[in-house]
């Protein structure tokens, strides 16, 4: 089998295995590239009508692209959107240059995403997080368990081996799934260009620049780019491989002095 | 090479106290030091810097100047304009080191140490720098180093590539697994001894094999083994006495074969002296600084975040370890609300209270709280905490967020003291006055200014 095949394999197992056990779950999706690809796999998964509903969190902040992407698709897959936004946070004139940008994540984002849970009762979430994205993820499980205030204690997770995962949970947590966690940024694109999965036309260079993600417009910055296609998008993450991993490198360098530091109570 | 003025062999013993010393001398347990002080050196107490982290002492000894001017307070910092942490490595050290200074090459960095010996030095003076901790990463300059503390990646952490081949070849630990005094304290102690055998290997082999003016040999597991057995180290009843006494019985014969080499080397003419970057005392409580400041009001959390990013609006100040306090000053912070012109009086009015901080004994936590300008001067100065305060011996001051109540205890038995570091010297070297530990590299650089520049 191919890689891209074997990577789609895995993730539609752990997308069944999600259903299955839980039943009552939503997607998250934030309209960028990897949900939009998990959304895809989803839609694989279920042979084109997703069982479960789908989840968009807006801020009110994001690019008008992504609202017009967002509900075009919703329409064309037949989605069960359900769109979670904090009201009174949104009313009271919540945003970026008032407060910190982590109280208005925190307000817009992450507290919007626990109304939306409770007032459903989702018992997991699917989400298109990836191990590459960030050191920490390393430690990241497929079935990953978060408590009421959506803490993820790294240090005290169920062992994930031979594709058991575990789905029973306390009272008041739910499971977040990530079936495309073993999946690498490049994976996403070559796995998007194989798909013909349609993407929000800012990844794609305008003006010599494109965003390599996207979300919030105050909080997104593009990054200097030719990038017109998928093709040259693939190309370019394959030379701009050095400052990545010199990115990641930091990061590593980062969590071994915060342990060093730890075990001798500097923490 | 011949260089004018002495060779000179520091050895670097990290947090071992004056007092200790004195002690051990006595007992009979540092045998090669009552030698060498027998020989015409002198134990001196010394003071370490404000605060008495390694990561700021060893800034100060290495570069002979304060934080103000070398801007290393403390192992983390907040990334400018965010309540993110950041871990200050070598880059960050503003102030040229010693060996950049003899090396006459400081690239863009001075101070008022190499402002002062500015053409007054041998050029190209070569040093061997081993272990000394902030000194990652490694950067090209004439001669050896290998970095201490924290040390992520020895390729990185040493230069030459030669050093790396040779230190990595022969099994060199950076640094031991501190984790393991509280699982395995017996396997602690081995990969201890292990460590020290693998230094005293290499430190011989550089100090055989290289050409150097200036030579620095830091030990760094003394730090480790204090931190969680510092009880041990003069109770005979203690169940790691035994392996506290032969940690030490190892360091001095580390000491004294470096001693040996070194002189039998420089046929007796070498400058030869060790210290250390702070002293440690038995703790009887920690005391949490950010709970402190919570109950009063100054500090708010936000625990959904983590570490400093719980930081939340209408805190008005919060501790970095290990208590230096900086205020939320507006325009500094994202939250920040304290207004610049306010910070003079909120600092006092903080200090105040934290001056009547007392133990249900009625035994006093701090010793003195240091406002910025007290102690800092320099271009740095203004990255400095506003206060930061010095605990009374037993007291060790934590900067955790995690902690609710006042005291507590954690794994640890040692706490760094600030006037008991050590610094044993030829005797008639000492400076006038009572020693501070950014005294060390005037001495050092005395020794190696030409003769007819000494004016």
């Amino acid at each position: 089998m191919d890689h891209l095949s074997a990577l789609e394999n895995k993730s539609i197992f752990i997308i069944r295995e999600a259903y299955y056990r839980f039943r009552n779950i939503a997607l998250l999706w934030s309209v960028g590239k990897d949900s939009t690809t998990l959304l895809w796999l989803c839609r694989k998964a279920f042979f084109g009508k997703i069982p479960f509903p789908v989840i968009h969190i807006d801020t009110t902040y994001k690019f008008p692209e992504m609202y017009a992407f967002r509900d075009d698709y919703a329409k064309v897959w037949g989605l069960d959107l359900i769109i979670g936004k904090n009201e009174e946070s949104v009313g009271s004139g919540m945003g970026p240059s008032r407060g910190s940008k982590l109280d208005c994540c925190n307000e817009l984002k992450t507290n919007a995403l626990k109304n939306t849970i409770a007032s459903r009762g989702f018992k997991a979430l699917l989400l298109g997080i990836r191990r590459d994205e960030h050191g920490i993820r390393a430690k990241e499980r497929v079935f990953s368990p978060r408590d009421e205030n959506f803490k993820w204690n790294y240090e005290d997770q169920p062992a994930e081996l031979w594709d058991q995962y575990k789905s029973t949970t306390e009272e008041d947590n739910h499971v977040r799934v990530h079936p495309i966690l073993h999946m690498t940024e490049i994976d996403i694109w070559n796995y998007i260009k194989r798909e013909n999965i349609p993407i929000s036309e800012l990844y794609l260079s305008r003006g010599g620049k494109r965003f390599r993600s996207i979300g919030c417009v105050p909080c997104c910055s593009p990054v200097e780019s030719n990038a017109g296609s998928i093709d040259e998008i693939i190309e370019e993450l394959k030379t701009t491989k050095t400052s990545e991993r010199a990115g990641r490198a930091q990061d590593k360098e980062d969590a071994y002095t915060m342990q060093k530091l730890r075990s001798l109570g500097y923490m | 090479m011949v260089y004018s003025g002495k060779k000179v062999l520091v050895v670097g013993i990290d947090g071992v106290p004056y007092t200790l010393i004195n002690k051990y001398v006595e007992k009979g347990i540092f045998p090669n030091l009552k030698r060498i002080l027998s020989e015409g050196f002198v134990n001196h107490q010394m003071d370490a810097s404000v605060p008495d982290v390694s990561s700021t002492s060893w800034s100060s000894f290495f570069t002979g100047v304060n934080p103000g001017e070398h801007n290393i307070y403390g192992f983390m910092e907040l990334k400018k304009y965010t309540y993110k942490l950041a871990f200050p490595n070598y880059l960050d050290v503003r102030a040229p080191s010693l060996w950049e200074i003899l090396d006459g090459n400081c690239s863009l960095k001075k101070s008022s140490i190499s402002e002062r010996y500015k053409d007054k030095l041998n050029k190209n003076m070569k040093s061997i720098v081993l272990n000394i901790p902030q000194t990652y990463p490694a950067l090209p300059f004439n001669g050896i180093l290998t970095a201490g503390f924290v040390c992520p990646d020895l390729k990185k952490g040493t230069y030459p590539e030669s050093a790396y081949n040779y230190l990595s070849s022969m099994g060199y630990m950076p640094d031991v697994d501190a984790t393991k005094a509280k699982d395995d304290p017996p396997g602690f102690f081995d990969e201890v001894e292990r460590a020290l055998d693998k230094r005293l290997k290499s430190y011989c082999h550089f100090l055989d094999n290289g050409d150097y003016g200036l030579f620095i040999a830091c030990i760094t597991e003394t730090d480790r083994v204090n931190h969680f057995f510092f009880d041990a180290a003069c109770d005979e009843s203690h169940g790691f006495h035994d392996k506290f006494i032969s940690v030490y019985g190892k360091i001095d014969d580390i000491i004294g074969r470096l001693y040996d080499v070194f002189m039998e080397k420089t046929e007796g003419q070498g400058f030869f002296m060790t210290m250390s970057d702070h002293g440690f005392t038995p703790i009887k409580k920690e005391f949490y600084v950010n709970a402190w400041l919570r109950e009063k009001g100054l500090l708010k959390l936000n625990r959904q975040r983590e570490y400093f990013e719980q930081i939340d609006s209408g805190t008005i100040a919060f501790a970095l370890e290990p208590a230096r306090i900086y205020l939320n000053l507006e325009g500094s912070y994202p939250l920040g609300c304290v207004k610049k012109e306010d910070s003079s009086g909120i600092a006092a009015e903080i200090k105040d209270a934290m001056r009547s901080i007392s133990d249900e004994d009625g035994s006093s936590v701090i010793k003195c709280i240091y406002e910025r300008h007290e102690v800092y001067s320099g271009d740095c100065a203004s990255n400095a905490p506003e206060l930061v305060c010095v605990a009374n011996d037993g007291y060790d001051l934590k900067g955790n967020l995690k902690k609710v109540e006042f005291f507590g205890k954690g794994p640890f038995t040692g706490m760094h003291t600030r006037h008991d570091a050590h610094c044993i010297l030829p005797v008639g070297l000492k400076p006038a006055g009572r020693l501070k530990i950014e005294d060390l590299a005037p001495v050092i650089l005395d020794n190696f200014l030409e003769p007819d520049k000494e004016n």
